[in-house]
């Protein structure tokens, strides 16, 4: 009954050796960022889609604003013709993209001004208010993060959850009266609107952007905190935190070199959903402080019809929101090998 | 369930907000002291006081009456996104797990889409492209937090899916539905749950940033976000003016937050036992 | 210190290391733990006054289960202690240092240098997202202050010294690229990269493969030896410790209950707890009389031929011929990777086969789809027992719920009829009616374990593929399931798969053992003739090194360890 087959080689692994591996991880790196970019672009043709089909939607008819109230139905297709309105929506879409490819983002049907010379204009306003932002709530984010990640449990980790808690159910524009009331009116150190650009006085670009950016960045604060310290409570418990202990490695080392980089894959991530929120957020600032930005260009554009200009202000953020996500897509890769492996 | 949660300090406080906010809401328009839209032009811009409580504001309307009248608008609104979202979410994020890859992948795709989407300005465009009301308001809110729904829902699914007692049962003979009926729809609840507390906090202010903008609601008509508005545009004459719409704003907004929190707390000491 | 726990004498101080026919004085002992006591928060003793001592050069084995404080003991001389766990008194002296009272520069200058430990699971005991290579070459930096160039080189050659072929590969690789066995090698050079005094191996070889925990405790033997380590080996495996070390402690419930010489242990034990230990180590035949006509020709109720599967382009099963008769129950053995586990998912229709047949009953379910394979999971014929019962349990239903799954899947709707398949399926499996209406996690783990079986008897099956089925099991437990299982198949006649990676179980139950190996079958025939005369090379390995207890070697040959 018994029966023998023949013994499988012992170990006929093929050689492997250094350069191998270091070409293999060279391959997985690169598949991770073909990967990131494979899920970008269907990514940014769904949401391009989306903003075209607003305008379809909304029903504005472009030709008969351009033919004038007295004009003939002939006159009024005529014109659509022209424009490629008679097309089906995918053949629209497609005309449109291909534009916007191209840099063409249309004109406006308000003034037949190109929407990109628009949006142009006031885009350095929402990138300083949304960069700056960005900046502070990645500062202090981390650091209070850290802080509470690393004394959790303690009486300053204690203050900083509250202080997020707290903060975050703040909507923006709240934080930005209080912020108005101390420093424009109690102790009118900075301006409470207008805008002033960074080439012509770098001081006044500051102190124009500091209160918007920091009511902007507080909710940034907030979130980037609670990640990080939650991130580096669980990294904190690992074992491969016992086994550098024993290894003799210091406190420092350890936090730095092996938690950390560990530990930030939560708040990373956050941060990169916190960028659609920065400038689209930029809206009510844009309004409160009265500054000419690309979010007070779409809300006007939004609320008069401007079709064309609407979807360029819409098409410019996904592209920043989207270059954004990338980047932070691709350095979690680098950070964590082994979470590139998983996902 | 409840019992658990009261135990919670947060909690209670929460609650407790929750109730007046809600009784605000149903009733607000009722025990208003003065028509909410009547301007009295020998009062304009009038600090708090005993005939009108928290003043009036530049075209004399009594801002403690309005505050009322607008609850009712502001809390609709946030409730009815809310819904949406937790229709267009979950659904979705419980069969993406369970409904093959291309399903899957096209899910996931059209979620990262409306996450990259620049959020109030979306809102923005959508409500007024649409016609500029509540209700479109409403619907462009809701389709836009649909994402957190989806990842919540999707997120609990996931970590069951792979579950050995579902497995067990596949073995048997059950079907997709009968596997989400019987093993996953109520371990997926908690956490959505939980989810839905928070975005209603999110939604509320989400509505009063875009009311605040003038979207959404017509200027007459009164609302949290609208009163906000106003009262910055006299910021000089009544620095004080924003405060009790702000913190009418801020106090639901924590109360929804905390009730999330002690909900997700409940939970997890629930599973611990 | 309780009451309850002061029978123990003060001979639980055990001094080791001062070797038989050694004529000089007792040495200074290197580490010398002397009434130690580890306490919760809440003030709960999780170890009890522990003392032993241990000489240079010496090796001390702890034995003892999960929870029995074996541990802990080791966390408290490493000073790692988990959060909310603090040593409330006692003392730990490592030569002239006493550890307890020491601040955290001295740590630093002990840790790695002079003492250091690897431990159970190793790859999460590696930093997942940098090359193992930059981790040696920072333990090296850390204790010894080489230069970076010099650092590589020694790492390479530690490398090489725990047994890597290929160094600079293992260097560049990322934790998650190693096997167990691997990652534990790579910890073996890191803890011993200074030439620490002390090395302390807490459960470094548990959920290892068998022939992989016989290679790994050679190193650590090996470099013992050559590096004049002191060593202690902490394992819930007495046979892993026995085959080492020449002293040993059992501990139970956070104090120790045994200490001495090993061979005086084994020989002599003198606790009830360290002879069930000893007696885990037995072959339990679970019964003797078994129908011998089991091994002869009947027609086969599953049948596997020619089957190859795998998943996507990875062929993990190759050329697999089964059979299976009524009542008859057939132990699959082999390692991890071997391919055990997909051949069952296989035969269930979870993996599609590349190629070959599987028929039960005469009746092909190879390819099965959508709905008559439904109609076949439905039928209850062939049904299948996880490893892990409490993940295999659905946690918010009661175990009625569960057992009776099946009943209400497949459409039954009356009441009656199902309590009554209830009742037998929990009688059958000597469950308490009453456990019914509890939920999995208020059962005890063989509870939980009977629990799934009564839901796959249930419905009537007539083939049981068993993964694993006792592993989470302790002995006591695991010997009651076996006999449970040798009991279904002689008088319902149900035939079993019956997969695990413990010998000892195997031998016990199963009529056939059928050896896998790289997805091959390499030998199959009666459970007796293939456990004490192996004719296949792998066979022979893996037999040889199953550990056993170092005693009773001469003894008994064929005495397989119980994990």
């Amino acid at each position: 009954m018994t029966t023998i087959s023949e013994p499988a080689p012992p170990q006929a692994a093929p050689i492997v050796t250094g350069r191998t591996i270091r070409l293999r991880h060279g391959k997985a790196l690169l598949r991770h960022v073909g990967g990131t970019l494979g899920i970008t672009l269907p990514v940014f043709f769904i949401a391009t889609l989306i903003t075209f089909l607003l305008g379809v939607v909304s029903g504005l008819d472009p030709a008969a604003g351009i033919a004038g109230d007295a004009a003939s139905p002939e006159t009024v297709a005529r014109i659509r013709a022209d424009l490629g309105l008679d097309q089906p929506v995918v053949f629209q879409y497609l005309h449109w993209i291909g534009g916007v490819l191209r840099g063409d983002l249309g004109t406006s049907w308000f003034n037949g001004v190109p929407a990109s010379e628009l949006i142009l204009q006031r885009l350095p306003i929402s990138l300083s208010i949304a960069g700056v932002a960005l900046l502070v709530g990645v500062v202090f984010g981390l650091g209070l993060g850290l802080v509470a990640g690393v004394r959790h449990g303690g009486r300053l980790d204690r203050a900083i959850t509250l202080f997020a808690a707290l903060v975050s159910s703040l909507p923006p524009f709240v934080v930005a009266f209080v912020l108005i009331l101390i420093f424009s009116l109690w102790l009118g150190w900075l301006p409470s609107s207008g805008y002033v650009p960074f080439a012509d006085d770098p001081i006044g670009w500051l102190a124009a952007v500091s209160i918007p950016a920091v009511a902007l960045s507080v909710d940034v604060v907030a979130d980037l905190a609670r990640q990080l310290r939650t991130g580096l409570v669980v990294a904190l418990s690992e074992n491969y935190v016992t086994g550098a202990v024993v290894r003799g490695l210091s406190r420092r080392r350890i936090l730095f070199v092996h938690v950390l980089r560990n530990a930030s894959g939560p708040a990373l991530t956050v941060l990169a959903l916190k960028v659609p929120m920065l400038i689209g957020g930029a809206v009510v600032t844009e309004a409160i402080f009265n500054m000419p930005g690309m979010g007070k260009l779409a809300a006007d554009s939004a609320l008069r019809g401007d079709v064309p200009v609407v979807q360029g202000t819409l098409v410019v953020s996904i592209l920043l929101i989207l270059a954004c996500n990338m980047c932070v897509n691709v350095l979690l890769g680098v950070l964590q090998p082994a979470a590139r492996r998983r996902s | 369930m409840i019992r658990q949660l009261l135990r919670y300090p947060s909690a209670r406080a929460a609650l407790v907000i929750l109730a007046i906010v809600a009784i605000l809401a149903v009733f607000g328009p009722f025990i208003a002291p003065h028509d909410p839209l009547a301007q009295d032009g020998s009062a304009l811009l009038q600090p708090p006081g005993t005939r009108y409580w928290l003043g009036t504001d530049a075209l004399g309307r009594d801002v403690f009456s309005r505050l009322l009248a607008g609850s009712t608008v502001s809390v609709l609104a946030s409730l009815l996104s809310v819904s949406i979202g937790l229709v267009l979410g979950v659904v979705p994020g419980l069969l993406s797990v369970f409904l093959g890859r291309r399903f899957e992948w096209i899910n996931l795709r059209v979620i990262d889409a409306l996450m990259m989407l620049p959020f109030l300005v979306f809102a923005i465009a959508m409500t007024a492209m649409l016609g500029n009301g509540l209700v479109q308001a409403m619907f462009a809110v809701g389709i836009l937090i649909t994402p957190a729904f989806f990842r919540v829902t999707r997120a609990a699914a996931l970590s069951i899916a792979n579950a050995e007692y579902i497995e067990a049962a596949r073995l048997m003979g059950a079907s997709t539905s009968a596997i989400l009926r019987r093993h996953v729809v109520a371990k997926v609840l908690p956490p959505v749950a939980v989810a839905a507390a928070s975005m209603t906090g999110a939604c509320l202010s989400i509505v009063a940033s875009l009311t605040f903008l003038g979207i959404g609601v017509v200027p007459p008509d009164p609302t949290w976000g609208g009163l906000l508005a106003t009262d910055l545009a006299n910021l000089y004459d009544r620095p004080f003016g924003p405060v009790a719409p702000a913190l009418l704003i801020v106090a639901t907004v924590w109360a929804l937050n905390a009730l999330a929190d002690a909900l997700r707390d409940s939970g997890r000491k629930e599973t611990a036992a | 210190m309780t009451q309850a726990h002061s029978g123990l004498p003060a001979d639980n101080v055990v001094t080791l290391g001062i070797r038989h026919r050694r004529p000089e004085p007792p040495a200074e002992p290197l580490l010398s733990v002397r009434n130690l006591h580890v306490v919760t928060a809440q003030g709960r003793e999780l170890v009890r006054d522990v003392s032993f001592e241990l000489a240079a050069g010496g090796t001390l084995g702890i034995v003892g289960e999960s929870g029995s404080g074996k541990s802990l003991t080791c966390r408290a001389i490493l000073d790692v202690l988990p959060p909310g766990l603090n040593v409330a008194s006692g003392s730990i002296r490592f030569g002239d240092v006493d550890l307890s009272r020491l601040d955290a520069a001295s740590w630093k200058d002990l840790r790695g240098k002079a003492l250091s430990a690897v431990f159970q699971d190793p790859g999460s005991y590696l930093n997942p997202s940098i090359p193992v290579g930059r981790q040696l070459v920072e333990a090296i930096r850390a204790t010894l202050r080489l230069g970076r160039t010099a650092a590589r080189d020694r790492a390479l050659e530690l490398l090489r010294q725990v047994g890597f072929e290929d160094a600079d590969a293992v260097y560049r690789q990322y934790p998650f690229e190693l096997s167990g066995g691997m990652a534990q090698r790579v910890l073996i050079a890191i803890a011993i990269c200074a030439g620490p005094r002390l090395l302390i191996a807490d459960e470094a070889t548990t959920a290892l493969d068998v022939t992989v925990q016989a290679e790994v405790l050679d190193l650590i033997d090996r470099l013992r030896r050559e590096q004049a380590l002191t060593l202690i080996l902490v394992s819930h495996d007495l046979a892993v410790v026995s085959q080492i070390c020449e002293h040993v402690i059992v501990m139970r419930d956070g104090a120790i209950v045994d200490a001495g010489p090993t061979r005086s242990v084994l020989g002599n034990p003198q606790s009830a707890y360290t002879r069930s230990l000893i007696e885990d180590h037995a072959v339990h035949t679970i019964d003797s009389a078994r129908p011998a006509s089991v091994s002869g020709k009947r027609t086969p109720l599953l049948a596997v031929k020619g089957l190859h599967a795998g998943y996507g382009i990875r062929t993990v099963i190759e050329d697999v011929d089964l059979e299976l008769a009524p009542g008859e129950i057939l132990g699959l053995i082999g390692e991890t990777g071997s391919g055990k586990t997909t051949l069952l998912r296989t035969i269930l229709g979870l993996i599609p086969t590349a190629s070959g047949t599987i028929e039960l009953d005469g009746a092909r379910i190879d390819g099965l789809k959508a709905g008559p394979l439904r109609e076949l999971r439905r039928s209850g014929t062939l049904q299948y027992v996880f490893q892990d019962p409490l993940r295999s349990l659905d946690p918010d239903l009661t175990i009625a719920a569960s057992v009776t799954e099946g009943l209400h899947l497949r459409g039954e709707t009356d009441g009656a009829s199902i309590a009554q398949a209830l009742g037998e399926a929990l009688q059958a499996v000597g469950l308490d009616a009453a456990l019914a209406s509890r939920l999995p996690r208020h059962l005890s783990g063989g509870q939980r374990q009977r629990a799934v079986i009564a839901r796959a008897l249930a419905l009537a099956p007539r083939v049981l593929l068993l993964d694993e089925p006792v592993s989470a099991l302790d002995a006591v437990n695991r010997l009651h399931v076996l006999k449970l299982l040798r009991g279904l198949a002689q008088e319902k006649g149900i035939a079993q798969v019956f997969i695990s990676h413990d010998l000892g179980s195997v031998a016990g139950i199963a009529d056939r053992v059928a050896v896998l190996y790289r997805g091959r079958i390499v030998e199959t025939g009666p459970a007796d003739q293939v456990l004490a005369s192996p004719s296949h090379p792998y066979t022979r390995r893996l037999l040889a090194a199953a550990p056993r207890l170092s005693a009773q070697r001469s003894e008994a040959p064929a005495v397989f360890t119980a994990h």
